[in-house]
């Protein structure tokens, strides 16, 4: 914690972090309207003192759709992500350790997967399996698991052949002790970092599908389907587009610098002393 | 001073150098003075981090961004090289001053022929046309020793070997006849014999042309042999410099006499030549062979060959208990192979025999095995995870082979390791990165020895290490390996220091065991021709101090 306060860019990450998650933790307590609530009256109105970011095609609230929306858009972001890297991880961890024809197996595999590009790909698994929140985030883990696959298995063959890791083997050490305390811990960095910087992506992936109505369904206030629905009246209220894609844009950046930070954090070599 | 700036070639006067960093400026070289006539040599000694390679960059006016450079001047020929533009600079690099790096693969360009890379030089500095700059060229590698020069200059650096490369090298740097060429670590990247071959090179064109040569080394032992005048820098500051022989004969400062006291002579043993008398045998290994390489799954589904490398070939070696055999032999020559296969992280045929028990596969080796033979290696950066701190590194060992229980009893053995190692109690706390590398092999030997081993294997734990720490590396080693009785195989390319501290020396070269003899026998004249070759081509040693 101490070694965040000193880390200019990841203090600045940190507390853009601090507010999407308490967004997340707290955001339909914090705004003013009812997300939903209709005021013809209203209609694409630019901020103002009552509404601080104006007000959508409906009459709603700018500022009160994406303090709720931010639950669902974060929490869909940490999901898929944490799913996919999890999945990567493993497999590429498998491979590197496994060596041998089953890393080359594998690894074929998955670079023909990788040749998918990440939307193509989650397109292809919410097509097949139907929209909606859920299939969409299954879609976005597996089109990263390949990746993180290929990043994983780099990494612990890079340690791999560490004389170290010889060292631990030459000792004796159960395959389990090799890969548990002196292979994973030098891996994690990288796949930290990867993780965090997928985050982002993840949330943008996930605003793409709703803004494409495969995600996200109305009348959700998932911010990539607020962008969908009022993207006819940008012109009359670009708040109503302006803001959730900022809020998409401070949530990716807050993730992308935390990462960043936490990579420099977590390796003992860039401590000082 | 014009009076002494006009006799020598190269003079540096009163220079001083930082490099400025997060954490203010770093002082690189202070007040450095050095000066060097037409046909003398200047040996620069220092050990890694001492500032030799900073003044070779400053004479070459090649400084990196964050440089800052104090008073002083730099004089070439009477003028100074500070003053000069880039533009005039450029034409002195290669013109009037030549360079001669350490490693040839990286200092040619691997995308041109040699010859072409030699021609540039002579096409820019000495206006020739093309085709006379590459008749030119080849009568400069033909100078160098270069059997075939024509077809050397047709050839690309991968085409060539790494001795090849550096005569390129060296040739190009003498191409335009200057007045000075600076030599850092020339010799550093390349095998003992053709080492020597290139150091009898430079002596020989170095006498021929006359040229003033700042050559800078770690290696005293050779400095002595090549150099008329020497310097010895230390931490950014000339400690001491005068003529080579009076430097090495009767040096004045401490800091000279530790480095000189450092260099390994073989009449200075540091154990009892003879090995312990009717001593079992530990360790037997008969007609052992190692292979490298598989098949990868694409080639063995299209039925591709196996392409595997012999890494060692039919090796027997009998090594008592409580003996040290010195195993050497240039890279490549199998000695750390055999090293590996005893450690159990490399596949072997035939039978490994240790206290009695026979092995005949990698598969076999059981933890007790494994507990009895510990490995150490090289690399002491890489071979210590850097996650974990010297205290769980050392606590490892005493848990895996239960030689300690309890919180309590592990803290207090790991305290009595580090001690043992001549290390600081606090150090348990530290983390690899925040050790140097002296202290990280420390740890690694610990760690070793935690393990209460009967075999001890040493893969070059000393090369990697600066000269005065290497001297006290081999000591402890000694010192423990004395202590406990361990068998100890020590692989090393360094004959100086293999000829101190073991009882037997076994020479490999390529893959092949060629001769096997007590270390007194060394200078026999049955020896092998190639170990007769190794011996002669090593430095001799320095100095009558010791």
């Amino acid at each position: 914690m101490r070694d965040l306060l000193r880390h200019p860019t990841g203090l600045v990450g940190a507390t853009l972090l601090a507010i999407v998650l308490s967004a997340v933790l707290f955001g339909p307590m914090l705004a003013p309207y009812d997300p939903q609530q209709f005021h013809p009256a209203m209609r694409l109105r630019g901020p103002s003192q009552a509404h601080w970011l104006g007000t959508d095609q409906f009459g709603r609230d700018i500022l009160s759709r994406i303090l709720h929306g931010a639950r669902s858009t974060i929490l869909f972001g940490l999901g898929a992500t944490f799913a996919g890297v999890a999945a990567g991880t493993l497999i590429g961890v498998a491979a590197g350790v496994a060596g041998r024809w089953i890393d080359s197996v594998i690894m074929r595999l998955l670079d023909g997967l990788l040749a998918v590009p990440d939307l193509l790909f989650t397109l292809l698994i919410v097509t097949v399996l139907g929209g909606g929140t859920g299939h969409a985030m299954l879609a976005v883990a597996v089109a990263f698991t390949p990746g993180m696959a290929r990043i994983a298995r780099a990494a612990v063959l890079s340690v791999r052949t560490r004389e170290f890791v010889q060292a631990a083997q030459a000792r004796g050490e159960s395959p389990i002790y090799v890969i548990g305390a002196e292979v994973l811990p030098n891996t994690m960095g990288p796949v930290i970092v990867e993780a965090t910087i997928r985050v982002s992506f993840a949330i943008m992936l996930g605003a793409t599908l709703g803004f494409l109505g495969l995600g996200a369904q109305p009348p959700s206030t998932e911010w990539g389907l607020m962008i969908a629905e009022a993207r006819q009246f940008m012109f009359r209220n670009p708040w109503c587009v302006a803001a959730p894609g900022i809020a998409i844009a401070l949530a990716a950046l807050g993730f992308n610098l935390f990462g960043d930070a936490l990579r420099d954090i977590l390796d003992p070599r860039g401590r000082q002393r | 001073m014009s009076v002494a700036t006009t006799s020598s070639v190269l003079a540096v006067r009163g220079y001083s150098l930082a490099y400025r960093t997060g954490e203010g400026d770093v002082k690189a070289l202070s007040n450095i003075d050095l000066s060097i006539a037409r046909g003398r040599t200047l040996g620069l000694v220092g050990e890694s981090g001492s500032g030799k390679s900073s003044i070779a960059w400053s004479i070459l006016r090649y400084l990196p961004a964050n440089a800052r450079e104090g008073g002083g001047e730099i004089l070439l020929s009477g003028e100074d090289l500070r003053a000069k533009t880039r533009q005039q600079i450029a034409d002195i690099r290669g013109r009037r001053i030549g360079i001669v790096f350490q490693d040839p693969s990286t200092s040619l360009n691997p995308t041109l022929m040699l010859g072409r890379q030699l021609a540039e030089v002579l096409t820019r500095h000495r206006g020739l046309t093309e085709k006379q700059a590459f008749a030119e060229g080849e009568a400069l590698l033909a100078r160098t020793g270069i059997t075939r020069p024509a077809e050397m200059m047709r050839r690309y650096p991968h085409q060539a070997s790494g001795g090849e490369k550096q005569r390129v090298v060296i040739a190009t740097a003498f191409a335009c006849n200057p007045e000075c060429i600076i030599f850092d670590e020339p010799t550093t990247a390349l095998d003992i014999v053709t080492a020597r071959q290139i150091q009898d090179l430079f002596v020989r064109l170095q006498e021929d042309t006359g040229v003033a040569a700042l050559y800078i080394s770690h290696d005293l032992a050779l400095v002595s042999r090549i150099a008329h005048d020497v310097a010895v820098i230390h931490r950014g500051e000339i400690v001491e410099s005068g003529p080579a022989a009076a430097i090495f004969g009767a040096p004045r400062e401490d800091y000279t006499r530790m480095l000189i006291a450092a260099v390994p002579r073989p009449d200075l043993r540091l154990v009892d030549p003879t090995p312990p008398a009717g001593a079992p045998e530990l360790l037997g290994i008969k007609s052992m062979t190692v292979r490298y390489g598989e098949r990868s799954l694409l080639s063995r589904l299209l039925g591709r060959a196996q392409e595997q490398v012999i890494g060692a070939r039919d090796i027997d070696i009998s090594v008592r208990k409580g003996e040290i055999l010195g195993i050497v032999g240039e890279s490549g020559s199998g000695k750390s192979t055999i090293a590996r296969a005893i450690a159990g992280l490399n596949d072997f045929t035939g039978t490994l025999t240790l206290e009695g028990r026979a092995f005949s596969e990698r598969g076999a080796l059981d933890r007790s095995y494994r507990r009895a033979a510990q490995i150490i290696f090289q690399n002491p950066d890489a071979s210590l995870n850097p996650r974990q701190r010297v205290r769980d590194i050392l606590s490892r060992p005493l848990k895996l082979y239960g030689i300690a229980k309890g919180r309590a009893e592990i803290d207090r053995r790991v305290g009595e390791l580090i001690a043992q190692v001549l290390l600081p109690p606090e150090f348990a706390r530290r983390y690899p990165h925040q050790l140097s590398g002296g202290e990280k092999q420390r740890v690694a030997i610990a760690r070793a020895f935690a393990a209460e081993p009967r075999l001890v294997l040493c893969d070059e734990i000393t090369s990697s290490l600066d000269v005065s720490v290497q001297a006290s590396i081999a000591r402890l080693l000694v010192d423990l390996q004395a202590r406990t009785g361990a068998t100890c195989l020590f692989i090393t390319h360094d004959l100086n220091l293999v000829r101190q501290l073991a009882h037997t020396i076994a020479v490999m070269y390529r893959g092949e065991l060629v001769d096997l003899f007590p270390v007194g026998a060394a200078n026999a004249p049955d020896r092998h021709p190639y170990t007769r070759t190794l011996l002669d081509a090593v430095p001799v040693a320095v100095g009558g101090v010791a």
